[in-house]
């Protein structure tokens, strides 16, 4: 009834067609990128502006129904996952780009935007949009924003937190607020910082104002080739140490180089154990005395091999091996579970050990797919479903793994978000007294308790049903992206 | 002088705790007691807020000072936030390191203070504010609760980013208590340009173009020519007394990727017609020093003035012309690539500033701009119709407020200071 209640109330407000409420129309968005994560939600919109959201938020809120944000969907920690049924925001009709400011070098975007599709506009003012999670091509501004993404080049420009200055933000009485400024400074609290990467729990953003950042001058690209994981890892933290802090420093390591360059032919070595993927960017000086000190670190680290990408279409090509490499790996095993902690990076070497042991331990196949120089690693535990007992080796198994990172000085998400996923997990990093700190900042903005319920912070009931609603494991190849 | 002493009003209690707990202890028997809390770092940023309603205790922060971690091939560093960020910087330098960040008076000020007063310098430009290098942070909330967020790593998005909000927020909401900085690697070579030009519309092209690339400068600022000779090292540059502004432009990096830029720099500054230009030697520290400390407390008042970058000719005109029509002597910066300015202007009679403050947030108000006193001496508090420090409040005041409400439900935290 009160369902009947909230689509006929929707349908007033956004008309009939941009509210979905058939069964074979909201299977569309029972997933995230994750893929087994599921639940039905009880209705899907599809607003036009930020009225309309408003108007949605406000019926939902009334009449007790949780609210939930969405993207494109690429989510891998089931934050967008209606799991307690509700209304389901798609913002894809909110897909313009308002604005691009070349001087002050700031866009003024609606969330639909896609993030490739901003640094392709931005391209004409030689400026691009710095956070590049993997599945940039897919994966929207405003779905950066709600999970603070990350992204291979964060290592040198920071995550989407760094690049966001403002937003519009309906609240969940329906309220349109303004949250932070494109100047710089302006007085109160810094709102800002804490819905970025909230995942949906304090607002809907309808609109940004992000920064943009200038190309480099010059760009080099290197792939150094390890017979040895370990050394590999030791190499990641000898070349920070040095004093170079590279745009990108990626590791691939095991089973995955093999697997990668079959499929996406990027040249990589199949018999290597690891190798990492280096580039640096900056003026045309700065960048010859850089390569100079990279070739000496990875030689002196014990590299086997350091190759140079000598223009745009061979980086491309050693690139185009990283960011495929979730779908390559399907030729390994069917089914997969992947990790996002971070370790400093100084840990690395010993991580990694960790890791390849505990995966052992319970049968498991782990390829390590990740932002190395961020210390920010992906253990892809891979494995096949149908052989009884696996779900719970691999649950187990990841459950280990991250716990091994905070055992090191690290944390159990690097940017890959909480959502329902990890949610068990917090009082393993958060005590009691930091948790009600974030409770009372999440009742501030959502006093009624329909933002996304749920996620991100453990609950009694979300503890409870963690294992019945969770089948955190993903079947390999689907679109996901690491 | 007495210590503590904040305009005028001493507290009752003076405490000075050596652990977080200790901080939270406190914090949590003054909410019961409904006791009126002045978290104290170095002092240097205590004249931002004004006199607190009420003023009973003060906290000492000073006593947690130590380093807890650091380990310089991580490039972290975790530290008690009452560390000064001088004796922080020394401890990277070693280490050939630094936090790229350089408020006024760092010897004197602390991490926490400086943190909690929203402290910045000309860094800003090459580097970002201290929001980007914070990684973590534990709190002692209003009423003694002891939190952290964040986490010691380079990445993370465990948890909301409460600690981000103590930032500017003048301890309204809790007590820094500890910090995690990410810190950097320090650039092999820094020189910096100064140039001397008559007319603001060419130190302004000048600026345009020396802000875009192949530039990178890590910071530029403007100063008017009073402001140039109010600074120790820079009063002797110009023996000049006909009015000028000065360009103070830096570059950092390889010696060739540095000169390079100097030499293009010089070329732009002699094209738009700067008659007098200076190349710093190899160690440039000491300018920079000077230009940071310029902006330390004095007696007389100093304000902050931020705008939108494509407003910045419209603010400089705006900052100027005020008190120009009045007489007033000022002293002027502008840190460029931020789009703020700071202006000192004398202490007159209160009427006439209030009135000249009103005028330029009315003026700015049209170009989307504030303006906020970053520091108000003694002699213009304690009166029956203060300044209005903060101007305007945000449209998410209300939201600000329940926030406050949570963390300090018994509103101890520097009651009257700050605008929410």
């Amino acid at each position: 009834m009160t369902r009947e209640m909230l689509i006929t109330t929707l349908r007033h407000h956004l008309g009939s067609r941009y509210v979905l409420h058939r069964r074979e129309e909201l299977m569309l968005y029972e997933y995230d990128g994750s893929a087994m994560d599921q639940a039905m939600p009880d209705v899907v919109v599809v607003p036009g502006s930020t009225a309309e959201v408003a108007a949605a938020v406000a019926t939902a809120t009334r009449l007790g129904f949780p609210i939930i944000a969405r993207g494109a969907g690429t989510g891998l920690a089931g934050s967008t996952v209606a799991e307690r049924g509700g209304m389901v925001i798609s913002l894809a009709r909110l897909n313009q780009i308002l604005q691009i400011d070349p001087q002050a070098a700031t866009a003024v975007v609606q969330p639909g935007v896609v993030n490739t599709d901003l640094s392709r506009a931005a391209a004409a003012y030689g400026l691009h949009f710095a956070p590049d999670p993997s599945s940039q091509r897919s994966c929207t501004i405003g779905g950066n924003a709600g999970s603070n993404a990350g992204g291979p080049h964060c290592l040198k420009y920071g995550v989407t937190s760094n690049h966001v200055l403002a937003i519009t933000l309906v609240l969940s009485d329906g309220q349109v607020v303004r949250v932070g400024s494109a100047v710089s400074d302006t007085p109160g609290y810094d709102l800002l910082a804490a819905v970025v990467g909230s995942e949906g729990t304090l607002g809907i953003i309808t609109e940004l104002t992000v920064r943009l950042t200038r190309n480099a001058e010059d760009v080099r690209t290197f792939l150094a080739i390890f017979d040895d994981m370990e050394v590999a890892g030791a190499c990641v933290s000898a070349i920070i140490a040095d004093g170079i802090i590279p745009a990108a420093l990626e590791m691939i390591e095991g089973e995955g180089i093999a697997a990668i360059e079959s499929w996406a032919h990027a040249g990589y070595p199949p018999d290597a154990r690891a190798v990492l993927l280096i580039e640096i960017d900056g003026l045309r000086e700065d960048i010859a005395d850089e390569a100079r000190r990279i070739a000496r670190v990875c030689t002196a680290s014990g590299c086997r091999e350091l190759r140079t990408a000598s223009d745009a279409a061979q980086r491309e090509r050693l690139w185009a091996g990283r960011k495929g490499a979730l779908a390559a790996c399907a030729r390994i095993a069917p089914h997969y579970h992947i990790l996002d902690g971070t370790v400093p990076r100084s840990r690395l070497p010993e991580i990694l050990r960790r890791s390849a042991e505990i995966a052992a331990h319970y049968d498991l196949k782990v390829v390590n797919i990740f932002h190395a120089g961020d210390g920010n690693i992906h253990p892809l535990l891979l494995f096949d479903l149908r052989v009884p007992g696996t779900r719970e080796r691999a649950m187990a198994a990841g459950a280990e793994i991250l716990r091994s990172c905070v055992e090191v000085g690290g944390t159990i998400s690097g940017e890959h978000g909480i959502g329902i996923e990890k949610r068990a997990f917090m009082p393993w990093i958060y005590s009691v007294e930091d948790q009600s700190a974030f409770a009372d900042l999440r009742n501030v903005f959502d006093p009624a308790g329909v933002m996304n319920p749920g996620k991100l912070l453990p609950s009694p009931t979300s503890h409870s049903s963690l294992h019945a609603t969770e089948p955190l494991l993903r079947m390999t190849g689907r679109g996901a992206w690491i | 002088m007495t210590p503590f002493l904040l305009y005028n009003q001493q507290p009752t209690q003076i405490v000075a705790p050596t652990s977080a707990e200790a901080v939270a202890d406190v914090l949590r028997d003054a909410s019961a007691q409904g006791l009126a809390v002045i978290p104290w770092g170095g002092g240097t940023r205590q004249g931002m807020g004004g006199p607190p309603l009420r003023y009973d205790l003060a906290l000492d922060m000073r006593g947690l000072a130590a380093v807890l971690a650091y380990t310089p091939d991580d490039l972290v560093l975790r530290v008690g936030a009452g560390a000064t960020l001088g004796h922080i910087q020394d401890l990277l330098a070693a280490h050939n390191q630094w936090l790229p960040w350089n408020p006024p008076l760092p010897d004197q000020a602390t991490i926490g203070g400086l943190l909690a007063s929203g402290a910045t310098g000309s860094l800003r430009m090459g580097y970002g504010t201290p929001r980007d290098w914070t990684l973590a942070m534990q709190v002692a909330l209003g009423d003694g609760r002891l939190v952290k967020s964040g986490a010691p790593v380079v990445k993370n998005v465990a948890g909301y980013d409460t600690h981000k909000l103590h930032i500017g927020a003048l301890g309204t909401l809790g007590v820094i208590t500890e910090v995690t900085f990410k810190v950097a690697p320090r650039p092999a070579h820094c020189q910096t340009l100064l140039a001397a030009f008559s007319s603001p519309l060419t130190i302004l092209e000048a600026m345009q173009q020396i802000g875009q690339p192949p530039f990178q400068p890590i910071s530029l600022v403007l100063l008017n020519h009073s402001a140039s000779k109010a600074n120790p090292i820079l009063h002797s540059f110009l023996d000049d007394t006909s009015p000028h502004l000065i360009m103070a432009v830096r570059f950092a990096g390889t010696a060739g990727a540095v000169g390079r830029q100097i030499r293009t720099a010089v070329a732009v500054c002699v094209e738009q017609g700067a008659h007098t230009i200076e190349l710093s030697e190899t160690d440039d520290g000491s300018i920079w020093h000077a230009i940071a400390d310029d902006l330390r407390p004095t007696d007389q008042l100093l304000i902050r003035v931020g705008a939108p970058l494509s407003h910045v000719r419209e603010m400089l005109r705006l900052v100027e012309s005020i008190p120009y029509q009045r007489g007033w002597p000022t002293d002027r910066y502008l840190i460029a690539g931020a789009g703020l300015a700071y202006l000192r202007w004398p202490v007159v009679a209160l009427p006439d500033l209030l009135q000249a403050l009103t005028e330029l947030r009315a003026g700015l108000a049209g170009i989307g701009g504030y303006a906020v006193v970053e520091d108000l001496p003694v002699a213009l508090a304690n009166t029956d119709s203060p300044l209005d420090l903060w101007g305007p409040p945000p449209e998410t005041l209300a939201l600000m407020r329940s926030l406050r409400k949570v963390w300090d439900p018994a509103e101890i935290l520097n009651p009257g200071r700050y605008l929410v």
